[in-house]
C-alpha cells in the first residue's frame, strides 16, 4: 500500500482534539464524582434487609447492566427531555446519563466489597462488644473501602471510555472532535490513531495504579 | 429463681443448660450440651472436626442463635430462647473475650489502633488512657516494638498474640480460644501457646478448642471430648487424655497423639 501517512495535519489541528479531550475529562470526572455517592446510596438499598427496598434497587441496577450503553444514552437523550419536559445542555445530559450508568456499576462494586468483608472480622467486632452501627463504621466500611477503591477506579476508566459513545448524540467530546477533524482533513487513519492514543495515555496510568493497589492489598492480607 | 435457694454452692462462672443448635440446612450441630464451669477452670475441648467444638465456643461468645436451651454467666441470664428467637445479653457478652482461628486484626488499623478501638468506642475510655494500657500490655507480652506496626507487617504468631492482647484490653472474665494456632506455621505455635500459658498462670478462666494434645495436657484443668454435638467425656486431663472411658474418645486420642507426636 502506498499510502502516505500525514500525522502533521492532525497535530496542526491539535486544539480541536484538546477541546474534545477536556470535555471528555470533565464529563468523566463529574460522572465519577456523582457516581461514587450515587453508587454508595444504591448499594445501601441493595444491602437492605427489607425486600421492599431491595427490589426496586435491584431492578434499577439490572436494567442498566442488561441493556447496551448506547441504547441507554439514546433513550436518555430523547426520552428524558420529552417525558420530563426539561431541556438540558447536551453536556449536562451526557454527565447525567454517564452518572447513572456508572452509579449502577459502582453500586455493585460497593455491594460486593461489603459482602466480601470476612465473616471473622465482623465476629471479632461482636466479640469486642461493638454495636451494629459501630461494626459498620469501624470495621465493615473501612475494610470494604480497601476492597472497593480499585474497582471504582476501573469503573472510572470505563466511564471515561464510554463517554466516547456520547459523540453519537452530538456531545462535542474527544471522539466527536475526532470525527469532525477527520472529516475536515480527510485523514481518518491518522486522526483516529491519535484519538485512540489519547484515550490510552489517559487510561493507562490509572489502570497501572489499580494493578499496584491490588498487589499491595493482596500482600497486606497474607 | 433467686440465688438464695441454691446458696449451698456458689454460682458457676458459666452454666450451659441443654443447648441445641442446628444451622439452617443440615444436621444439628449441638444436641443437648450441659456444662458448668467454675471460675478457676481451664477447659480444653477436643474432638473430631464437625463435632461441634467451634460452634460451642461461638454459642458461648454469643455469636450464634440457638434452637433451645439457656446460658447463664456469673449468675446473670445471658443467652435465652423464647419461641424461635434467641436473646443474647450484650452487656454480659462484654465480659467474654475470644480469639479466632483466622487472623481477625483489622487491617486498616495499626496494633495500638486495634487494641484501643473497643475500649474507646464501647467503654468510652479516653484515647490517652487506652493507649497507655495498650502499651503496658504489649510490653508484658513482648510486643512493645510492634505498637505502630500494621497487621500486614506482623508474622502469623505476632498477629495472634496481638489478637489475644486485644481481647485482654476489655478485661474479660472468661477467654475463649478457637484453634488459635492451627493456621500457624509450626515454628510460630509455641510463642502463641506461651502467651496462653502466661494467662493461665494468672488464673484467667478459659475454654480452649485445640488439636494440639500436648498443649491440651499442659494447660487444661479439665478436658471435654466432644463429638456429634454432645459432650462424651468430661474429666481431668490425665483421665480424658490418658485413659478415656469411651471407645470413641480412646480411638480419637490414640490417633491424634500418634499423628501429632
Amino acid at each position: 500500500m502506498n499510502y502516505v501517512y500525514d500525522f502533521a495535519s492532525v497535530f496542526r489541528n491539535a486544539d480541536t482534539l484538546i477541546d474534545g479531550l477536556s470535555l471528555s475529562l470533565e464529563i468523566a470526572a463529574a460522572a465519577n464524582l456523582i457516581a461514587v455517592f450515587g453508587g454508595f446510596v444504591i448499594a445501601l438499598l441493595l444491602l437492605s434487609p427489607s425486600r421492599l427496598i431491595r427490589l426496586p434497587a435491584t431492578l434499577f441496577v439490572e436494567f442498566f447492566r442488561c441493556t447496551p450503553f448506547l441504547v441507554q444514552i439514546f433513550w436518555f437523550f430523547y426520552c428524558v427531555p420529552m417525558l420530563l419536559d426539561v431541556y438540558l445542555s447536551s453536556r449536562a445530559l451526557g454527565i447525567l446519563a454517564l452518572s447513572l450508568i456508572l452509579s449502577t456499576f459502582n453500586a455493585e462494586a460497593f455491594r460486593g466489597a461489603v459482602q466480601a468483608v470476612p465473616r471473622d472480622q465482623i465476629d471479632a467486632g461482636i466479640a469486642l462488644g461493638l454495636s451494629p452501627f459501630q461494626r459498620v463504621a469501624h470495621i465493615i466500611f473501612p475494610t470494604a473501602l480497601r476492597l472497593v477503591i480499585p474497582v471504582l477506579l476501573t469503573n472510572g476508566i470505563l466511564a471515561f471510555q464510554t463517554s466516547s459513545l456520547l459523540s453519537l448524540v452530538a456531545v462535542e467530546e474527544l471522539m466527536f472532535s475526532g470525527k469532525m477533524l477527520s472529516a475536515k482533513i480527510y485523514r481518518p487513519i491518522e486522526t483516529f490513531t491519535v484519538v485512540a492514543l489519547i484515550y490510552l495515555v489517559v487510561s493507562l496510568p490509572v489502570s497501572q495504579w489499580v494493578g499496584w493497589l491490588e498487589r499491595r492489598r493482596v500482600r497486606a492480607e497474607r | 429463681m433467686s440465688n438464695s435457694f441454691k446458696s449451698a454452692r456458689p454460682d458457676p462462672l458459666l452454666r450451659i443448660d441443654a443447648v441445641y443448635k442446628s444451622y439452617a440446612k443440615g444436621a444439628p450441630v449441638l444436641r443437648g450440651i450441659d456444662l458448668e464451669m467454675a471460675a478457676g477452670e481451664r477447659v480444653v475441648v477436643i474432638g473430631p472436626s464437625g463435632g461441634g467444638k467451634s460452634t460451642l465456643l461461638r454459642v458461648v461468645m454469643g455469636l450464634e442463635q440457638i434452637d433451645d436451651g439457656a446460658i447463664t454467666f456469673a449468675g446473670a441470664s445471658y443467652v435465652t430462647v423464647t419461641g424461635r428467637r434467641t436473646r443474647i445479653d450484650a452487656r454480659v457478652r462484654r465480659s467474654i473475650g475470644m480469639v479466632f482461628q483466622n487472623y481477625t486484626l483489622f487491617l486498616h488499623l495499626n496494633v495500638v489502633g486495634n487494641l484501643i478501638l473497643a475500649p474507646c468506642k464501647v467503654n468510652g475510655e479516653s484515647r490517652k488512657t487506652a493507649t497507655a494500657r495498650a502499651l503496658t500490655l504489649l510490653d508484658r507480652f513482648g510486643l512493645a516494638e510492634k505498637a505502630d506496626a500494621y497487621p500486614s507487617q506482623l508474622s502469623g504468631g505476632q498477629k495472634q498474640r496481638v489478637a489475644i492482647v486485644r481481647a485482654l484490653m476489655l478485661d474479660p472474665a472468661l477467654m475463649l480460644f478457637d484453634e488459635v494456632t492451627s493456621a500457624l506455621d509450626p515454628e510460630l505455635v509455641a510463642e502463641v501457646e506461651q502467651v496462653i500459658l502466661q494467662l493461665a498462670g494468672q488464673n484467667l478462666p478459659m475454654i480452649i478448642v485445640t488439636h494440639d494434645m500436648w498443649f491440651a495436657r499442659r494447660i487444661a484443668s479439665r478436658v471435654l471430648f466432644c463429638a456429634e454435638g454432645r459432650i462424651i467425656e468430661d474429666g481431668p486431663p490425665e483421665q480424658v487424655l490418658g485413659s478415656p472411658r469411651t471407645e470413641r474418645a480412646r480411638d480419637f486420642v490414640h490417633r491424634v497423639f500418634h499423628i501429632g507426636g
